[in-house]
């Protein structure tokens, strides 16, 4: 880019950028990061009984004096207590199951549509997003009539005589895994199919022409190359499942404690804005990582593009 | 290189019965006449009268739909303005963080969105007096927030795979800036902001989360009371909802893939 | 080598008094650290059909950008018909180019398409249907006028495009590689109609290209470009006959070189000595010092067969015929000489089996003084 000029098109120019970068910029610096700032503030205050029911950050005291009031006690409660521990360590592990899970199911999706005849693509394609525009919490809830001990699966399986007692699923971890994958499963395939539609079909007739037979083609040509779609999916599934409140509620038990679900509780139930915001704040931090990760992988595709 | 497809195409198939037979089920029993889900007792369209007449119900659809269509209408504005300028306005200072503030939204877990939103307006409410109170208005700004972001993505790759020179051209022909943008630009890429549009739609309808956190007394949004609903157990009224979103997107889908295939047929016959 | 096309009446450069139509004075664009073009001047008069040649990369495009507006210099000045258009933007502009890809607009036709220019300068509905016939016509693609641009061939819409860069009468029209995404056939006939057009409409032009055919055929100068810097100006034939510099010789067409230093100046011949060791007589017009280091160049098809070699001829060397390129209408021979590769090219008056040329046969070549060129940087 040219270095700013002051000519009379630099100054039209000026009025497109302060237009285009300025509003949106403007608009999520209020509404998306002030936010998260206020969140860290008041994860560092204590509950009290009023409104708002925190205690503020600083206060001018009579004498002039600013008092800045600094409460680490509800990281420390985070840390101590045990509960809020495994529900950190099982959202974690909910979100690795699901997104390997979704990968395992997901590729070969994608792979079949990138593969299929022309024609065929965009159909293929358009079924795999149909159902996410249809309602997010009512998908979750229709396997609540699945998995139900008196419901559809137990009935199928019980009348075809696999089983003979009903199974318990709903309200395990087993339901969360199903009701995660099956939402999510889009998101996986999505960024996977941009990826392997573009792969060069000539790549992998090169292989068998130098003598690779198709499973190890596939193996050292296709999967390495389509590797930035697979973090990419991986990224879109497991960050938004690590704080993921509603499928937890209505699919999960009391055995599957899950962060967005006891931050919901924290805050609707107990009442307690610190110690929720400091959830947010330790949630936040844990998802900075793979963000992070998400975004160099998504800024280099760009410069190769 | 002929290779046996069938086991793909095998798991293929088992992949949309995952994603559809769900929903199908869904669908079969919003005809049910029994309470219960497992039993099929007749056919019958009672749920749907039922439906017809939950006035709390319907009362917060319509108020969904009215926040949906705001949101989706400046989100459209404000992601078309962020795109323009990650694709036109090229390595300008602070891109990183601008790119940031676009792509976290979209990855952001529900939960901090709505909390930190909600404890936003409650500072906003102690600190300036607005907003006053908490409902349409908040749960609007709290979805165009990350709305954006969606629209920005679909918006920006339209743009990228734009012609830039098409733009040049107008402009060499005596376009100034403001007519380039509406003769030329916002026509090729209209389909991307119509799809941005849906999209931003679709998502602030589906919200249950973020909007718990930010709506206050007498704004429940319809995903709060099929939520609430649901909570109680199955209910064949929730049965009958899915099946109109469904059929309503589904039309909305074959009505679309219709009039584009006539509209690059009659392009392709002239 | 295709020669010029006849353009007769048209050397305004020489007149010490023309003013000229497009004056470039001492522009200079920088890209951050890149310098696109540097520190550079050139005049353009009036019905011209210049093209600024080069290599990808040279700057030729950003030079034809900066005449249409499109970007600004970072220093320097513009002048159009003697206006000051250096910060003037596109849009103001008595300028309309031509664009590489066409750009032509694909959700409207091709008559919207040669209407939108005349749109934008508010011109009555009469006057504009007018117009576009008058273009449709002079490029004879009226049967398209419904059509989209998806629905064009690559000749039809290199048409249109150039339709509807004429149509607003510009003074002077910019062209992107013009015959670039055209197949070579196609390309060929396309060269004469544009400089038909050109001289039926009296406009001058502008073109950028990096085939020196291409330049070599349609224009009246070209300007051979290089790491932002003009290397020559000059017509086609003078650009191939006498080379400035080694970056032009080399350049446009394939050229010997002999190194060598100056070892005796009489009226208007030197005589060079060069590392082959005999020496060289050439004709040349600018006073050298004796001793000054030198190049010899002259071209393959300078170069003859030699009945009488001497030992001590001038402008005469012996070699053996390393390899044979048959081009059907000529052939190109590369001879190694005293471990220097010699490359001539003979015209086949007879057919190949009857060639006298063959493999590692010592010939004897020579060429006249007045057909070389001394080169000095």
């Amino acid at each position: 880019m040219p270095a700013p000029q002051d000519n009379p098109p630099a100054r039209r120019q000026r009025l497109s950028r302060v237009v285009n970068i300025g509003l949106p910029y403007l608009w999520l610096g209020v509404f998306f990061l002030l936010p998260l700032l206020i969140v860290l503030q008041i994860s560092v205050a204590e509950p009290r009984l009023g409104q708002p029911p925190y205690t503020p950050l600083w206060e001018w005291l009579e004498s002039g004096v600013l008092q800045i009031q600094v409460n680490l006690q509800n990281f420390m409660l985070v840390w101590e207590d045990s509960i809020y521990l495994t529900a950190f360590l099982n959202s974690l592990w909910v979100a690795l199951v699901c997104t390997l899970l979704c990968l395992l199911i997901g590729y070969p999706m994608a792979y079949a549509i990138a593969t299929a005849p022309p024609r065929w693509r965009i159909p293929l394609l358009m079924l795999v997003i149909l159902p996410f525009w249809t309602s997010f919490l009512i998908r979750v809830y229709a396997w609540i009539g699945i998995l139900k001990t008196n419901g559809l699966l137990n009935h199928l399986l019980l009348a075809l005589g696999v089983i003979d007692t009903p199974l318990n699923i709903l309200h395990t971890q087993t339901a969360v895994y199903i009701g995660v994958v099956y939402s999510y499963l889009p998101f996986m395939i999505l960024p996977l199919y941009a990826n392997l539609s573009r792969l060069d079909p000539t790549l992998l007739e090169a292989a068998a022409d130098l003598g690779c037979r198709p499973l190890r083609a596939f193996v050292r040509v296709t999967l390495p190359l389509s590797l930035a779609g697979i973090v990419a999916g991986s990224m879109l599934v497991f960050i938004p499942v690590v704080g993921e409140f509603v499928i937890p509620d209505l699919l999960g038990g009391p055995e599957t404690l899950m962060v967005g679900k006891l931050l919901w509780t924290e805050f609707f139930g107990n009442k307690d804005w610190p110690l929720a915001a400091a959830l947010a704040i330790v949630l936040l931090g844990l998802l900075v990582v793979p963000f992070v990760l998400m975004q160099r992988l998504e800024r280099r595709m760009e410069d190769s593009a | 290189m002929r290779r046996r497809r069938w086991p793909l195409l095998s798991l293929l198939a088992f992949g949309y019965a995952f994603l559809y037979v769900p929903i199908l089920l869904l669908i079969v029993y919003s005809f049910n006449e029994s309470r219960l889900v497992t039993v099929w007792s007749g056919f019958s369209i009672k749920w749907y009268r039922e439906l017809l007449h939950n006035q709390q119900l319907l009362e917060a659809a319509w108020l969904s739909v009215r926040i949906a269509a705001v949101n989706a209408t400046l989100a459209v504005v404000l992601g078309t303005l962020a795109a323009n300028a990650l694709v036109r306005h090229g390595r300008f200072r602070g891109r990183n963080a601008f790119e940031l503030l676009l792509t976290a939204p979209l990855v952001m877990p529900d939960v901090i969105i709505g909390l930190s939103m909600l404890l936003l307006f409650v500072a906003m409410q102690h600190g300036l007096g607005w907003p006053d109170g908490r409902g349409f208005t908040t749960i609007a700004i709290a979805h165009i927030t990350f709305s954006t972001a969606y629209v920005a993505v679909v918006v920006r790759t339209r743009l990228a795979q734009m012609d830039a020179s098409l733009e040049e051209a107008a402009m060499d022909l005596g376009a100034r800036p403001l007519t380039v943008y509406l003769r030329i630009t916002l026509p090729l890429i209209a389909p991307a902001l119509l799809s941005g549009w849906l999209l931003a739609f679709t998502l602030s309808l589906d919200d249950l989360v973020i909007a718990s956190f930010v709506s206050g007394p007498g704004s429940t949004t319809l995903p709060m009371v099929v939520y609430s609903s649901v909570r109680m157990g199955v209910s064949p009224q929730i049965n009958a909802l899915a099946t109109l979103i469904v059929a309503v997107v589904t039309l909305a889908v074959i009505i679309a893939g219709v009039t584009s295939l006539r509209g690059s047929r009659t392009q392709r016959r002239r | 080598m295709p020669i010029a096309l006849d353009r007769r009446n048209l050397d305004t450069w020489q007149d010490p008094k023309a003013t000229p139509y497009v004056r470039i004075e001492r522009v200079s664009k920088r890209f951050g650290e890149h310098h696109a073009v540097e520190d550079l001047s050139l005049d353009i008069f009036k019905g011209e059909f210049f093209s600024l040649l080069g290599s990808s990369g040279c700057g030729k495009s950003t030079l034809l950008r900066m005449l249409a507006g499109l970007e600004y210099p970072t220093a320097g000045r513009i002048y159009i018909d003697g206006v000051d258009v250096t910060d003037v933007p596109p849009y103001s502009r008595p300028v309309n180019m031509m664009f590489q890809s066409y750009a032509l607009f694909p959700h409207m036709t091709v008559a919207q398409n040669i209407e939108f220019g005349l749109k934008q300068e508010r011109l009555g509905r009469g006057e504009r249907a007018e117009r576009v016939d008058e273009m449709l016509e002079l490029l004879r693609i009226a049967e398209l006028r419904r059509r989209k641009p998806e629905q064009l061939s690559g000749g039809q819409r290199q048409r249109v495009a150039l339709a509807r860069s004429l149509a607003k009468h510009p003074k002077l029209l910019l062209l992107d590689e013009p015959l670039g995404a055209l197949d070579k056939r196609l390309r060929e006939n396309t060269q004469f109609e544009l400089v038909n057009l050109q001289e039926r409409l009296g406009i001058t032009f502008i073109t950028v290209t990096h085939d020196q055919e291409e330049a070599m055929t349609m224009s009246t100068r070209i300007a051979v470009m290089d790491a932002g810097q003009i290397m020559q100006v000059d017509t086609p034939t003078a650009i191939y006959e006498y080379p400035s510099c080694r970056f032009v010789a080399e350049f446009i067409g394939s050229i010997n070189q002999f190194e060598g230093k100056v070892v005796e100046s009489d009226g208007d011949q030197l005589l060079i000595e060069t590392r082959l060791g005999r020496p060289m007589r050439v004709r040349n017009f600018h006073p050298l010092a004796l001793g000054t280091p030198v190049t010899l160049a002259v071209r393959p098809e300078k170069m003859r067969l030699c009945l009488d070699y001497r030992e001590d001829g001038v402008n005469q060397l012996r070699g053996v015929v390393e390899d044979i390129a048959y081009l059907g209408d000529v052939s190109i021979y590369r001879l190694r000489v005293e471990g220097q590769r010699v490359e001539m090219t003979l015209t086949n008056t007879q057919p190949r089996t009857e060639q006298v040329l063959t493999w590692d046969q010592e010939v004897a070549i020579e060429w006249s003084p007045t057909s070389a060129v001394v080169l000095t940087e």
